[in-house]
């Protein structure tokens, strides 16, 4: 499964950034391999529009899940329109928050509005 | 370092009275001021300015001269009616790039341009204060309400404990960047209908966030009976009145004069502000369960 989380730094031991929008990267994860990938977010520079345009690049890239701590209303209705679920990060680095959330430990902010759509 | 913002949805119910006098009360704290189109926490705290930092808040369309080969083009499909005599009006371009696009021997490109500074100021006292200053006919944004709060990081050490940023009113885009992240949000609510009402709108609109918000009264003894709507509405969504504070002349005789409220410390208002933060501090220092 593809994760996406926002992140201060480009590595797994990097701080989760508190920002969803104008996060520095973003870092999409591998929960199966734990391979990652970083996305430099380019969506920091926008004067307007941040959330939503991150939003859009997560969804490019394939993202299934998303690991955040502020998303603005906006780019919250973007992942539900994607059906995309966002959990609430907590403090501390990228892989704690990954393991958190695979044993099910972190809160989901949204609900996938349309779980049956896709084939789990 | 525990970062609060102080917002409001409706302008004008007292957020920077607010934040002015929490910074006179509150040692080790930054003071980031966030309404970026209109700052001015930093006229009645009158620091003295240390470093000032460009901000290129826009991108504007120049045409390259050498090669326009003035069909016209651009200004028959400029929108904000930028263009004319194949020059463009800087002050009416919006930087939407469709010119740019358009343009059939791509003469014409965007350059970002300087819409003003993002100013660190000091105070006699030593207090740090973080603010902008735009220039005329910019725009404030989101980018730069983080610029401002970027530099307000930067300037702190390990001595600043709270991070106090004064927002701007509304919902929009400045709003959700002032607030993304913070610990806690106190919204400066009064009693007015609509007060009341753009607080439950600031209140929906960083609901997603999941930042824990409180809310004071300002002027509540001006309409009682709103005042106690509020609190019921507060009570209900499980929301902390952390004050209440009295409409106060010593407040408007202070704010004419230019001075914060501290000038005047045995006011009601003062004191009850005083009262306030001590209950904020501790909602800050303990956390609170996000709703």
């Amino acid at each position: 499964m593809k994760i996406a989380i926002s992140s201060e730094g480009k590595t797994l031991e990097a701080k989760v950034d508190s920002r969803f929008g104008r996060a520095q990267y973003f870092i999409i994860v591998d929960s199966e391999t734990m391979d990652y990938k970083v996305i430099d977010n380019a969506a920091v520079a926008q004067s307007s529009g941040a959330g939503t345009k991150a939003a859009q690049t997560l969804i490019d890239e394939g993202v299934q899940v998303l690991i955040s701590s502020s998303v603005g209303p906006n780019a919250m209705e973007v992942f539900k329109a994607a059906e995309i679920p966002v959990y609430k990060a907590i403090e501390g680095d990228v892989k704690t928050n990954i393991e958190l959330f695979k044993n099910g430990s972190l809160e989901k902010i949204t609900e996938a509005t349309n779980q049956g759509h896709h084939h789990h | 370092m525990k970062q609060l913002a102080i917002l409001s949805g409706k302008g004008g119910t007292g957020k920077t009275t607010v934040a002015t006098t929490l910074s006179t009360i509150v040692k080790n704290k930054i003071m980031a001021d966030c309404d970026v189109e209109a700052p001015n926490l930093n006229i009645v705290l009158q620091g003295e300015i240390i470093e000032k930092q460009d901000f290129y808040g826009k991108e504007t369309a120049v045409i390259d001269k050498n090669k326009c080969i003035e069909c016209g083009m651009c200004e028959e499909l400029c929108r904000f009616n930028a263009i004319s005599n194949f020059e463009v009006n800087p002050y009416y371009c919006e930087g939407c790039g469709l010119c740019m696009y358009k343009c059939p021997v791509e003469a014409i490109k965007l350059v970002e341009e300087k819409t003003g500074h993002v100013v660190y100021a000091k105070t006699k006292s030593g207090e740090k204060v973080v603010y902008a200053e735009l220039f005329p006919g910019a725009d404030g944004s989101g980018k730069l309400v983080t610029e401002v709060r970027k530099k307000a990081k930067e300037v702190s050490d390990d001595n600043d404990e709270y991070l106090i940023i004064d927002g701007t009113p509304g919902i929009g885009c400045p709003v959700l960047a002032s607030a993304t992240g913070v610990d806690l949000v106190l919204i400066v609510a009064e009693p007015t209908l609509s007060g009341f009402a753009d607080m439950k709108r600031v209140l929906s609109a960083i609901e997603s966030f999941k930042v824990p918000s409180v809310v004071c009264v300002n002027k509540w003894d001006l309409n009682k009976e709103v005042s106690q709507q509020i609190e019921k509405y507060c009570e209900e969504n499980n929301i902390v009145v952390v004050g209440k504070i009295d409409f106060d002349e010593t407040v408007v005789k202070a704010l004419k004069n230019l001075q914060s409220l501290s000038s005047n410390p045995d006011s009601t208002a003062y004191q009850q502000i005083y009262k306030m933060w001590l209950r904020i501090k501790e909602i800050l220092d303990e956390g609170v369960e996000s709703k």
